[in-house]
Protein backbone atom coordinates (compact mmCIF):
# COMPACT_ATOMS: atom_id res chain seq x y z
CA UNK A 1 0.00 0.00 0.00
CA UNK A 2 1.18 3.59 -0.63
CA UNK A 3 2.06 5.73 2.34
CA UNK A 4 0.03 8.53 1.61
CA UNK A 5 -0.59 11.39 3.36
CA UNK A 6 -3.48 13.79 2.65
CA UNK A 7 -3.10 16.83 0.82
CA UNK A 8 0.76 18.51 1.76
CA UNK A 9 -0.44 18.42 5.49
CA UNK A 10 2.24 18.49 7.95
CA UNK A 11 1.47 18.12 11.41
CA UNK A 12 3.42 19.73 13.99
CA UNK A 13 0.62 20.70 16.23
CA UNK A 14 2.29 24.26 16.18
CA UNK A 15 -0.28 27.53 16.90
CA UNK A 16 -0.82 27.73 13.05
CA UNK A 17 -1.69 24.29 12.74
CA UNK A 18 -4.18 25.27 15.66
CA UNK A 19 -5.49 28.51 14.11
CA UNK A 20 -9.20 28.61 13.53
CA UNK A 21 -9.62 27.42 9.71
CA UNK A 22 -11.64 29.94 8.84
CA UNK A 23 -9.76 33.04 9.99
CA UNK A 24 -6.41 31.07 8.07
CA UNK A 25 -8.57 30.84 4.72
CA UNK A 26 -9.44 34.51 4.98
CA UNK A 27 -6.03 35.38 5.96
CA UNK A 28 -4.42 33.46 3.18
CA UNK A 29 -6.98 35.44 0.90
CA UNK A 30 -5.99 38.39 2.29
CA UNK A 31 -2.69 37.72 1.61
CA UNK A 32 -3.09 36.34 -1.66
CA UNK A 33 -4.57 40.04 -2.48
CA UNK A 34 -2.22 42.13 -0.66
CA UNK A 35 0.50 40.89 -2.19
CA UNK A 36 -0.01 42.67 -5.44
CA UNK A 37 -0.12 46.01 -4.21
CA UNK A 38 3.66 45.11 -2.83
CA UNK A 39 6.11 48.05 -4.94
CA UNK A 40 9.26 48.09 -3.21
CA UNK A 41 11.87 45.72 -3.12
CA UNK A 42 11.63 46.55 0.80
CA UNK A 43 8.70 45.52 0.94
CA UNK A 44 9.43 42.18 -0.76
CA UNK A 45 11.91 41.35 1.82
CA UNK A 46 9.35 42.41 4.61
CA UNK A 47 6.79 40.30 3.36
CA UNK A 48 9.44 37.31 3.29
CA UNK A 49 10.80 37.63 6.55
CA UNK A 50 7.22 37.78 7.70
CA UNK A 51 6.46 34.25 5.65
CA UNK A 52 9.45 32.75 7.44
CA UNK A 53 8.17 34.07 10.90
CA UNK A 54 5.03 31.74 10.15
CA UNK A 55 7.24 28.57 9.10
CA UNK A 56 9.22 28.98 12.02
CA UNK A 57 6.78 29.09 14.40
CA UNK A 58 4.51 26.70 12.28
CA UNK A 59 7.71 24.23 12.64
CA UNK A 60 7.14 23.23 8.76
CA UNK A 61 10.38 22.77 7.32
CA UNK A 62 11.60 25.94 5.52
CA UNK A 63 13.03 23.78 2.44
CA UNK A 64 9.70 22.02 1.84
CA UNK A 65 8.04 25.73 1.19
CA UNK A 66 10.52 26.38 -0.75
CA UNK A 67 9.87 23.48 -2.76
CA UNK A 68 6.50 24.50 -3.28
CA UNK A 69 7.81 26.99 -5.48
CA UNK A 70 8.78 24.16 -8.10
CA UNK A 71 5.49 23.57 -9.26
CA UNK A 72 5.80 27.02 -10.64
CA UNK A 73 9.49 27.29 -11.19
CA UNK A 74 8.37 26.64 -15.48
CA UNK A 75 5.92 29.62 -16.06
CA UNK A 76 8.23 31.85 -13.82
CA UNK A 77 11.14 31.66 -15.49
CA UNK A 78 9.18 31.90 -18.84
CA UNK A 79 7.34 34.74 -18.06
CA UNK A 80 10.71 36.39 -16.82
CA UNK A 81 12.62 35.91 -19.87
CA UNK A 82 9.44 37.52 -21.94
CA UNK A 83 9.33 40.47 -19.91
CA UNK A 84 13.09 41.06 -19.99
CA UNK A 85 13.17 41.06 -23.54
CA UNK A 86 9.93 42.82 -24.52
CA UNK A 87 10.17 45.63 -22.09
CA UNK A 88 11.18 48.25 -24.04
CA UNK A 89 10.81 51.36 -22.38
CA UNK A 90 12.77 53.05 -19.81
CA UNK A 91 17.15 53.17 -19.82
CA UNK A 92 18.70 50.81 -21.78
CA UNK A 93 21.36 48.39 -20.98
CA UNK A 94 22.10 46.12 -23.50
CA UNK A 95 20.76 46.26 -26.73
CA UNK A 96 21.40 43.14 -29.82
CA UNK A 97 18.92 44.26 -32.57
CA UNK A 98 15.51 43.80 -32.28
CA UNK A 99 16.41 42.67 -28.70
CA UNK A 100 16.47 45.73 -25.84
CA UNK A 101 16.99 45.41 -22.16
CA UNK A 102 16.32 48.05 -20.22
CA UNK A 103 16.77 48.15 -16.32
CA UNK A 104 12.89 48.77 -15.77
CA UNK A 105 12.32 45.37 -17.57
CA UNK A 106 14.77 43.43 -15.41
CA UNK A 107 13.58 45.09 -12.28
CA UNK A 108 9.73 44.09 -13.49
CA UNK A 109 10.79 40.74 -14.13
CA UNK A 110 12.16 40.37 -10.86
CA UNK A 111 9.31 41.91 -8.88
CA UNK A 112 7.13 39.24 -10.39
CA UNK A 113 9.19 36.22 -9.76
CA UNK A 114 9.11 37.52 -6.08
CA UNK A 115 5.53 38.70 -6.17
CA UNK A 116 4.28 35.20 -7.88
CA UNK A 117 6.78 32.90 -5.59
CA UNK A 118 5.64 34.50 -2.44
CA UNK A 119 2.24 33.88 -3.57
CA UNK A 120 3.13 30.29 -4.08
CA UNK A 121 4.81 29.89 -0.92
CA UNK A 122 2.24 32.06 1.31
CA UNK A 123 -0.83 29.98 0.25
CA UNK A 124 1.11 26.39 0.88
CA UNK A 125 1.52 27.09 4.32
CA UNK A 126 -2.14 27.41 4.74
CA UNK A 127 -2.32 23.42 3.07
CA UNK A 128 1.08 22.68 4.97
CA UNK A 129 -0.97 23.44 8.27
CA UNK A 130 -4.22 22.38 7.53
CA UNK A 131 -6.19 19.15 6.90
CA UNK A 132 -8.33 18.63 3.77
CA UNK A 133 -11.35 18.43 6.47
CA UNK A 134 -10.52 21.19 8.11
CA UNK A 135 -10.69 23.21 5.33
CA UNK A 136 -13.97 21.68 3.79
CA UNK A 137 -15.09 22.86 7.34
CA UNK A 138 -13.74 26.49 7.36
CA UNK A 139 -15.45 26.77 3.60
CA UNK A 140 -18.64 25.73 4.68
CA UNK A 141 -19.26 27.83 6.99
CA UNK A 142 -17.75 30.73 5.06
CA UNK A 143 -20.24 30.12 2.16
CA UNK A 144 -22.96 29.86 4.72
CA UNK A 145 -24.63 33.45 3.70
CA UNK A 146 -25.04 31.69 0.36
CA UNK A 147 -27.93 29.78 1.82
CA UNK A 148 -30.10 32.97 1.58
CA UNK A 149 -29.49 32.11 -2.25
CA UNK A 150 -30.49 28.76 -1.85
CA UNK A 151 -27.01 27.52 -2.80
CA UNK A 152 -26.45 23.98 -1.44
CA UNK A 153 -23.95 24.94 0.98
CA UNK A 154 -23.85 21.90 3.38
CA UNK A 155 -24.45 19.33 0.06
CA UNK A 156 -21.06 20.87 -1.91
CA UNK A 157 -19.52 20.75 1.78
CA UNK A 158 -20.13 16.56 1.62
CA UNK A 159 -18.92 16.35 -1.82
CA UNK A 160 -15.72 17.79 -1.26
CA UNK A 161 -15.60 15.72 1.66
CA UNK A 162 -16.54 12.53 -0.21
CA UNK A 163 -14.06 13.74 -2.82
CA UNK A 164 -11.42 14.06 -0.48
CA UNK A 165 -12.08 11.02 1.27
CA UNK A 166 -11.98 8.69 -1.67
CA UNK A 167 -8.83 10.07 -3.38
CA UNK A 168 -6.31 7.89 -1.04
CA UNK A 169 -8.81 4.90 -2.15
CA UNK A 170 -8.79 5.65 -5.79
CA UNK A 171 -4.89 5.76 -5.53
CA UNK A 172 -4.77 2.53 -3.83
CA UNK A 173 -6.96 0.84 -6.56
CA UNK A 174 -4.98 2.82 -9.82
CA UNK A 175 -1.89 0.69 -8.15
CA UNK A 176 -3.75 -2.42 -8.23
CA UNK A 177 -4.93 -1.82 -11.69
CA UNK A 178 -1.68 -0.92 -12.93
CA UNK A 179 -0.11 -4.02 -11.42
CA UNK A 180 -2.99 -6.03 -12.74
CA UNK A 181 -2.34 -4.82 -16.38
CA UNK A 182 1.66 -5.26 -15.95
CA UNK A 183 0.78 -8.65 -15.15
CA UNK A 184 -0.68 -9.29 -18.27
CA UNK A 185 2.10 -7.69 -19.99
CA UNK A 186 1.04 -4.06 -20.12
CA UNK A 187 3.61 -1.48 -20.98
CA UNK A 188 3.82 1.52 -19.07
CA UNK A 189 6.97 3.06 -19.04
CA UNK A 190 8.64 2.48 -22.33
CA UNK A 191 7.77 3.14 -26.09
CA UNK A 192 6.82 6.58 -27.38
CA UNK A 193 5.03 9.45 -25.95
CA UNK A 194 1.77 8.36 -28.05
CA UNK A 195 2.13 4.64 -26.67
CA UNK A 196 2.51 5.53 -23.48
CA UNK A 197 -0.44 7.57 -23.83
CA UNK A 198 -2.49 5.08 -25.31
CA UNK A 199 -1.47 2.73 -22.40
CA UNK A 200 -3.23 4.46 -20.11
CA UNK A 201 -6.43 3.78 -21.45
CA UNK A 202 -6.64 0.30 -20.00
CA UNK A 203 -5.88 1.46 -16.37
CA UNK A 204 -8.56 4.41 -17.04
CA UNK A 205 -11.46 2.11 -17.88
CA UNK A 206 -11.59 0.03 -15.27
CA UNK A 207 -10.65 2.67 -12.78
CA UNK A 208 -13.89 4.37 -13.86
CA UNK A 209 -16.19 1.21 -14.12
CA UNK A 210 -15.26 0.64 -10.44
CA UNK A 211 -16.18 4.50 -9.34
CA UNK A 212 -19.34 4.37 -10.54
CA UNK A 213 -19.91 0.99 -8.57
CA UNK A 214 -18.58 2.96 -5.35
CA UNK A 215 -20.85 5.46 -6.02
CA UNK A 216 -23.70 2.96 -6.49
CA UNK A 217 -23.17 1.78 -2.89
CA UNK A 218 -22.18 4.76 -1.47
CA UNK A 219 -25.62 6.19 -2.31
CA UNK A 220 -26.97 3.44 -0.61
CA UNK A 221 -24.60 4.20 2.64
CA UNK A 222 -25.89 7.67 2.57
CA UNK A 223 -29.66 6.85 2.13
CA UNK A 224 -28.99 4.29 5.00
CA UNK A 225 -27.43 6.68 7.40
CA UNK A 226 -30.78 9.42 6.68
CA UNK A 227 -28.67 11.48 4.45
CA UNK A 228 -31.12 14.67 4.06
CA UNK A 229 -33.43 13.30 6.99
CA UNK A 230 -33.82 17.29 8.50
CA UNK A 231 -33.21 20.68 7.04
CA UNK A 232 -32.08 21.26 10.45
CA UNK A 233 -29.12 18.95 10.29
CA UNK A 234 -26.77 19.66 12.90
CA UNK A 235 -22.76 19.39 13.23
CA UNK A 236 -20.49 17.89 15.58
CA UNK A 237 -17.77 19.59 14.88
CA UNK A 238 -17.53 23.60 16.44
CA UNK A 239 -15.02 25.95 15.26
CA UNK A 240 -14.44 28.46 17.31
CA UNK A 241 -12.26 31.37 17.53
CA UNK A 242 -10.10 32.14 19.99
CA UNK A 243 -7.42 35.32 21.14
CA UNK A 244 -4.93 33.07 19.33
CA UNK A 245 -6.81 33.97 16.04
CA UNK A 246 -7.56 37.70 16.86
CA UNK A 247 -3.76 38.05 17.58
CA UNK A 248 -2.89 35.96 13.82
CA UNK A 249 -5.32 38.94 11.97
CA UNK A 250 -3.57 42.20 13.82
CA UNK A 251 -0.23 40.45 12.58
CA UNK A 252 -1.81 39.97 9.14
CA UNK A 253 -3.45 43.38 9.38
CA UNK A 254 -0.20 45.30 10.17
CA UNK A 255 1.70 43.17 6.86
CA UNK A 256 -0.99 44.98 4.99
CA UNK A 257 -0.83 47.98 6.57
CA UNK A 258 2.88 48.58 5.79
CA UNK A 259 1.96 47.40 2.11
CA UNK A 260 -0.05 50.00 1.50
CA UNK A 261 1.82 52.81 3.23
CA UNK A 262 4.28 52.18 1.26
CA UNK A 263 2.70 52.11 -1.88
CA UNK A 264 0.09 54.99 -1.39
CA UNK A 265 1.91 56.93 1.37
CA UNK A 266 5.60 56.70 0.91
CA UNK A 267 5.23 56.24 -2.70
CA UNK A 268 7.94 53.11 -2.18
CA UNK A 269 10.60 52.61 -0.10
CA UNK A 270 13.35 52.07 -2.38
CA UNK A 271 12.74 55.69 -3.64
CA UNK A 272 12.97 57.25 -0.46
CA UNK A 273 16.58 55.52 -0.41
CA UNK A 274 17.29 55.60 -4.09
CA UNK A 275 16.65 59.30 -3.02
CA UNK A 276 18.77 59.82 0.28
CA UNK A 277 22.31 57.83 -1.22
CA UNK A 278 21.44 60.11 -4.43
CA UNK A 279 21.60 57.20 -6.66
CA UNK A 280 19.63 57.08 -10.29
CA UNK A 281 19.20 53.58 -11.39
CA UNK A 282 16.25 53.99 -13.71
CA UNK A 283 17.76 56.89 -16.45
CA UNK A 284 14.85 59.53 -15.79
CA UNK B 1 -42.22 -12.19 21.07
CA UNK B 2 -42.76 -9.42 19.20
CA UNK B 3 -41.88 -8.51 15.44
CA UNK B 4 -39.59 -6.36 14.51
CA UNK B 5 -40.10 -6.76 10.65
CA UNK B 6 -42.41 -8.56 8.93
CA UNK B 7 -42.56 -9.29 5.01
CA UNK B 8 -46.11 -10.37 3.48
CA UNK B 9 -46.09 -11.92 0.00
CA UNK B 10 -43.47 -9.20 -1.21
CA UNK B 11 -42.22 -9.79 -4.91
CA UNK B 12 -39.81 -7.72 -6.65
CA UNK B 13 -38.40 -8.00 -10.28
CA UNK B 14 -35.39 -5.95 -11.18
CA UNK B 15 -35.67 -3.61 -14.70
CA UNK B 16 -39.45 -4.71 -14.59
CA UNK B 17 -40.54 -4.98 -17.63
CA UNK B 18 -38.02 -5.06 -19.47
CA UNK B 19 -35.47 -7.85 -21.48
CA UNK B 20 -33.12 -8.16 -18.68
CA UNK B 21 -35.93 -8.20 -15.83
CA UNK B 22 -34.54 -10.52 -13.14
CA UNK B 23 -36.75 -11.72 -10.52
CA UNK B 24 -35.30 -11.46 -7.32
CA UNK B 25 -38.39 -12.27 -4.90
CA UNK B 26 -41.40 -14.26 -5.17
CA UNK B 27 -43.82 -14.06 -2.82
CA UNK B 28 -41.80 -14.03 0.06
CA UNK B 29 -42.99 -13.78 3.71
CA UNK B 30 -40.88 -13.60 6.49
CA UNK B 31 -40.53 -12.46 10.15
CA UNK B 32 -37.57 -11.32 12.00
CA UNK B 33 -38.41 -11.59 15.79
CA UNK B 34 -37.21 -8.38 17.62
CA UNK B 35 -33.43 -9.39 19.50
CA UNK B 36 -32.91 -12.57 17.53
CA UNK B 37 -30.36 -13.06 15.57
CA UNK B 38 -31.20 -14.40 12.31
CA UNK B 39 -28.90 -15.75 9.42
CA UNK B 40 -30.23 -15.37 6.01
CA UNK B 41 -28.39 -17.93 3.57
CA UNK B 42 -28.55 -18.79 0.23
CA UNK B 43 -25.99 -19.24 -2.85
CA UNK B 44 -25.38 -15.87 -5.11
CA UNK B 45 -28.61 -14.45 -6.78
CA UNK B 46 -30.90 -16.32 -4.42
CA UNK B 47 -32.67 -13.12 -3.52
CA UNK B 48 -30.65 -12.37 -0.14
CA UNK B 49 -29.69 -8.78 -0.36
CA UNK B 50 -32.82 -7.49 -2.10
CA UNK B 51 -34.63 -8.68 1.01
CA UNK B 52 -31.88 -7.18 2.86
CA UNK B 53 -32.57 -3.52 1.00
CA UNK B 54 -36.36 -3.98 1.45
CA UNK B 55 -36.07 -3.63 5.53
CA UNK B 56 -34.95 -0.43 5.42
CA UNK B 57 -36.62 0.71 2.49
CA UNK B 58 -34.06 0.84 -0.04
CA UNK B 59 -35.74 -0.94 -2.22
CA UNK B 60 -39.75 -1.02 -1.82
CA UNK B 61 -41.69 -4.35 -3.23
CA UNK B 62 -43.39 -4.06 -6.68
CA UNK B 63 -45.75 -6.93 -4.77
CA UNK B 64 -46.58 -7.10 -0.75
CA UNK B 65 -45.15 -5.20 1.88
CA UNK B 66 -42.63 -4.72 4.63
CA UNK B 67 -43.33 -3.30 8.01
CA UNK B 68 -40.31 -2.38 9.88
CA UNK B 69 -40.98 -1.66 13.28
CA UNK B 70 -45.17 -0.53 12.46
CA UNK B 71 -43.66 1.46 9.62
CA UNK B 72 -44.88 0.10 6.23
CA UNK B 73 -41.38 0.77 4.64
CA UNK B 74 -43.69 2.30 1.66
CA UNK B 75 -44.80 5.16 3.27
CA UNK B 76 -42.35 8.11 2.43
CA UNK B 77 -43.17 10.36 5.67
CA UNK B 78 -42.21 7.90 7.94
CA UNK B 79 -39.23 6.44 5.78
CA UNK B 80 -36.62 8.14 8.11
CA UNK B 81 -38.40 6.53 11.33
CA UNK B 82 -37.54 3.15 9.06
CA UNK B 83 -33.89 3.76 8.77
CA UNK B 84 -33.18 4.86 12.11
CA UNK B 85 -34.52 1.95 13.40
CA UNK B 86 -32.94 -0.01 10.88
CA UNK B 87 -29.22 0.28 9.95
CA UNK B 88 -27.51 -1.74 6.87
CA UNK B 89 -23.73 -2.50 6.69
CA UNK B 90 -22.43 -3.35 3.30
CA UNK B 91 -20.22 -5.19 1.98
CA UNK B 92 -17.19 -2.87 1.15
CA UNK B 93 -16.53 -0.82 3.95
CA UNK B 94 -14.82 1.67 1.90
CA UNK B 95 -17.69 2.70 0.03
CA UNK B 96 -19.34 3.51 3.10
CA UNK B 97 -17.73 5.94 4.46
CA UNK B 98 -17.70 9.65 4.05
CA UNK B 99 -15.33 10.96 6.01
CA UNK B 100 -11.75 10.90 6.38
CA UNK B 101 -11.33 11.12 10.07
CA UNK B 102 -13.43 8.12 11.84
CA UNK B 103 -15.56 10.13 14.58
CA UNK B 104 -16.10 12.54 11.73
CA UNK B 105 -17.89 9.64 9.85
CA UNK B 106 -19.10 8.16 12.86
CA UNK B 107 -21.06 11.47 13.46
CA UNK B 108 -22.61 11.23 10.21
CA UNK B 109 -25.92 9.87 10.71
CA UNK B 110 -26.91 11.61 13.86
CA UNK B 111 -25.71 14.84 12.67
CA UNK B 112 -28.29 13.87 9.51
CA UNK B 113 -30.84 13.18 12.13
CA UNK B 114 -30.41 16.69 14.03
CA UNK B 115 -29.39 15.32 16.49
CA UNK B 116 -28.03 17.36 19.86
CA UNK B 117 -23.91 18.42 19.55
CA UNK B 118 -23.72 17.23 22.91
CA UNK B 119 -25.81 13.98 22.45
CA UNK B 120 -23.81 13.38 19.24
CA UNK B 121 -20.82 13.28 20.68
CA UNK B 122 -21.93 10.61 23.73
CA UNK B 123 -23.39 8.18 21.31
CA UNK B 124 -19.97 8.48 18.97
CA UNK B 125 -18.02 7.48 22.09
CA UNK B 126 -21.16 4.60 22.50
CA UNK B 127 -20.98 3.30 19.15
CA UNK B 128 -16.98 3.55 19.14
CA UNK B 129 -16.61 1.69 22.65
CA UNK B 130 -19.56 -0.63 21.35
CA UNK B 131 -17.09 -2.19 18.66
CA UNK B 132 -13.90 -1.70 20.63
CA UNK B 133 -12.46 1.09 18.27
CA UNK B 134 -11.95 3.80 21.23
CA UNK B 135 -8.65 4.49 20.32
CA UNK B 136 -8.93 5.20 16.68
CA UNK B 137 -11.64 8.14 17.31
CA UNK B 138 -8.91 10.70 15.58
CA UNK B 139 -7.57 8.08 13.34
CA UNK B 140 -7.93 8.33 9.31
CA UNK B 141 -9.92 5.02 8.52
CA UNK B 142 -7.63 4.50 4.98
CA UNK B 143 -4.67 2.60 6.58
CA UNK B 144 -6.65 0.40 8.94
CA UNK B 145 -7.27 -3.03 8.02
CA UNK B 146 -10.64 -4.03 6.67
CA UNK B 147 -12.06 -6.17 10.34
CA UNK B 148 -11.75 -2.25 12.03
CA UNK B 149 -12.81 -0.24 8.82
CA UNK B 150 -16.22 -2.85 9.27
CA UNK B 151 -16.12 -2.50 12.75
CA UNK B 152 -16.18 1.32 12.19
CA UNK B 153 -19.19 1.31 9.31
CA UNK B 154 -20.96 -0.67 12.14
CA UNK B 155 -20.39 2.12 14.40
CA UNK B 156 -21.47 4.43 11.92
CA UNK B 157 -24.66 2.80 11.84
CA UNK B 158 -24.76 2.38 15.41
CA UNK B 159 -24.41 5.96 16.15
CA UNK B 160 -28.09 6.41 14.99
CA UNK B 161 -29.26 3.93 17.90
CA UNK B 162 -31.26 1.34 15.52
CA UNK B 163 -33.18 -1.45 16.97
CA UNK B 164 -32.08 -3.64 14.11
CA UNK B 165 -28.89 -4.46 12.63
CA UNK B 166 -28.29 -5.81 8.85
CA UNK B 167 -25.44 -6.76 7.47
CA UNK B 168 -25.30 -7.67 4.05
CA UNK B 169 -22.35 -9.59 3.27
CA UNK B 170 -20.65 -7.58 5.67
CA UNK B 171 -17.83 -10.27 6.17
CA UNK B 172 -17.62 -11.36 2.66
CA UNK B 173 -14.64 -9.06 1.79
CA UNK B 174 -12.81 -9.76 4.95
CA UNK B 175 -9.89 -12.62 5.85
CA UNK B 176 -10.35 -14.87 8.85
CA UNK B 177 -9.48 -12.65 11.62
CA UNK B 178 -11.54 -9.62 10.30
CA UNK B 179 -14.31 -11.97 9.89
CA UNK B 180 -14.05 -12.96 13.21
CA UNK B 181 -13.55 -9.02 14.92
CA UNK B 182 -16.61 -8.20 13.42
CA UNK B 183 -18.81 -11.12 14.08
CA UNK B 184 -18.06 -10.82 17.91
CA UNK B 185 -18.91 -7.30 17.80
CA UNK B 186 -22.49 -8.39 16.30
CA UNK B 187 -23.44 -11.02 18.93
CA UNK B 188 -22.25 -8.64 21.46
CA UNK B 189 -24.29 -6.19 20.29
CA UNK B 190 -26.97 -8.88 19.86
CA UNK B 191 -26.68 -9.79 23.35
CA UNK B 192 -25.90 -7.42 25.30
CA UNK B 193 -27.89 -3.90 23.92
CA UNK B 194 -30.54 -6.69 22.67
CA UNK B 195 -30.37 -5.46 19.28
CA UNK B 196 -31.87 -7.40 16.37
CA UNK B 197 -29.54 -8.93 13.90
CA UNK B 198 -30.04 -10.16 10.36
CA UNK B 199 -26.67 -11.20 9.03
CA UNK B 200 -26.54 -11.66 5.51
CA UNK B 201 -23.90 -14.46 4.84
CA UNK B 202 -22.22 -16.80 2.49
CA UNK B 203 -20.15 -18.53 5.24
CA UNK B 204 -22.34 -21.44 6.80
CA UNK B 205 -19.90 -21.06 10.24
CA UNK B 206 -21.22 -18.05 10.75
CA UNK B 207 -24.67 -19.24 10.82
CA UNK B 208 -24.01 -21.92 13.05
CA UNK B 209 -24.05 -19.93 16.54
CA UNK B 210 -27.40 -17.82 15.06
CA UNK B 211 -30.71 -18.28 16.70
CA UNK B 212 -32.38 -19.01 13.68
CA UNK B 213 -31.53 -19.71 9.98
CA UNK B 214 -33.26 -18.76 6.79
CA UNK B 215 -32.77 -20.65 3.41
CA UNK B 216 -33.18 -18.44 0.78
CA UNK B 217 -32.83 -20.28 -2.94
CA UNK B 218 -34.57 -18.59 -6.50
CA UNK B 219 -35.77 -15.91 -4.72
CA UNK B 220 -37.89 -17.75 -2.16
CA UNK B 221 -37.55 -18.70 1.34
CA UNK B 222 -37.22 -22.60 1.31
CA UNK B 223 -36.80 -22.91 5.40
CA UNK B 224 -36.59 -21.20 8.31
CA UNK B 225 -35.52 -23.23 11.31
CA UNK B 226 -33.11 -23.49 14.33
CA UNK B 227 -29.53 -24.12 13.19
CA UNK B 228 -29.53 -27.93 13.82
CA UNK B 229 -32.69 -28.02 11.74
CA UNK B 230 -31.26 -25.99 9.12
CA UNK B 231 -28.19 -28.31 8.95
CA UNK B 232 -29.25 -31.70 9.54
CA UNK B 233 -31.26 -31.12 6.85
CA UNK B 234 -28.94 -32.70 3.83
CA UNK B 235 -31.81 -32.42 0.98
CA UNK B 236 -32.18 -28.81 1.56
CA UNK B 237 -28.40 -28.21 1.99
CA UNK B 238 -28.14 -29.47 -1.32
CA UNK B 239 -30.93 -27.74 -3.49
CA UNK B 240 -30.31 -24.58 -1.73
CA UNK B 241 -26.13 -25.23 -3.13
CA UNK B 242 -25.29 -24.44 0.61
CA UNK B 243 -21.73 -25.80 2.26
CA UNK B 244 -21.76 -27.56 5.49
CA UNK B 245 -19.48 -25.96 7.76
CA UNK B 246 -16.60 -28.21 8.09
CA UNK B 247 -17.31 -30.42 10.90
CA UNK B 248 -20.84 -31.08 10.21
CA UNK B 249 -19.68 -31.90 6.70
CA UNK B 250 -17.52 -34.76 8.52
CA UNK B 251 -20.40 -36.08 9.98
CA UNK B 252 -22.52 -35.82 7.29
CA UNK B 253 -19.81 -38.16 4.97
CA UNK B 254 -19.36 -40.33 8.07
CA UNK B 255 -22.72 -41.06 7.82
CA UNK B 256 -23.42 -41.85 4.29
CA UNK B 257 -20.36 -44.10 4.49
CA UNK B 258 -22.36 -45.90 7.05
CA UNK B 259 -21.40 -44.73 10.31
CA UNK B 260 -24.33 -44.72 13.04
CA UNK B 261 -24.28 -42.31 15.42
CA UNK B 262 -26.62 -41.85 18.56
CA UNK B 263 -27.64 -38.69 17.91
CA UNK B 264 -27.33 -35.81 15.61
CA UNK B 265 -23.93 -34.13 16.20
CA UNK B 266 -23.76 -30.58 16.32
CA UNK B 267 -20.22 -29.68 18.01
CA UNK B 268 -17.11 -30.34 18.20
CA UNK B 269 -17.14 -32.36 21.43
CA UNK B 270 -20.23 -34.64 20.18
CA UNK B 271 -18.53 -35.71 17.13
CA UNK B 272 -15.46 -36.50 19.12
CA UNK B 273 -17.39 -38.44 21.90
CA UNK B 274 -19.36 -40.25 18.93
CA UNK B 275 -16.24 -41.36 17.33
CA UNK B 276 -14.56 -42.05 21.12
CA UNK B 277 -17.53 -44.81 21.22
CA UNK B 278 -17.12 -46.25 17.79
CA UNK B 279 -13.60 -46.84 18.04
Amino acid sequence: MRDFAFGQYYPTGSVVHRLDPRVKIILSLFYLVIIFFVVSYVTYLIVALFLLFVVLISKIPVLSVLKSVKAVIFLLVFTAVLNIFFYKEGKVIAEWGIIVITAQGIDFAVKMILRLSLLVMGSSILMFTSTPTEITDGMEYLMAPLKFVRFPVHDVAIIMSIALRFIPTLMEETDKIIMAQKARGAAFDCGKFTERVKAVVPILIPLFASSFRRAEELALALDTRCYDATPKRTRMKKLKAGWKDFIAVIIVAALGTVILLDKYYFLSFDRMIENALGWNLWGA
Amino acid sequence: MSEAIIFENVSYTYNDGEENAVKALRDVSLSVHEGEFLALVGRNGSGKSTLAKMMNGLILPDKGKVVSFGYDTQNKDTIFEVRKRVGLVFQNPDNQMVASIVEEDIAFGPENLGVKREEIIERVDFALKSVGMEEYRKSTPFKMSGGQKQRIAIAGVLAMLPKALVLDESTAMLDPKGRKEVLDVVKKLNKEEGITVVLITHYMEEALDSDRIAVMDNGKILKEGTPKDIFCDYELIDKAGLKLPTLLNIARRLKEEGVKFNREIFSEEELIEELCQLL
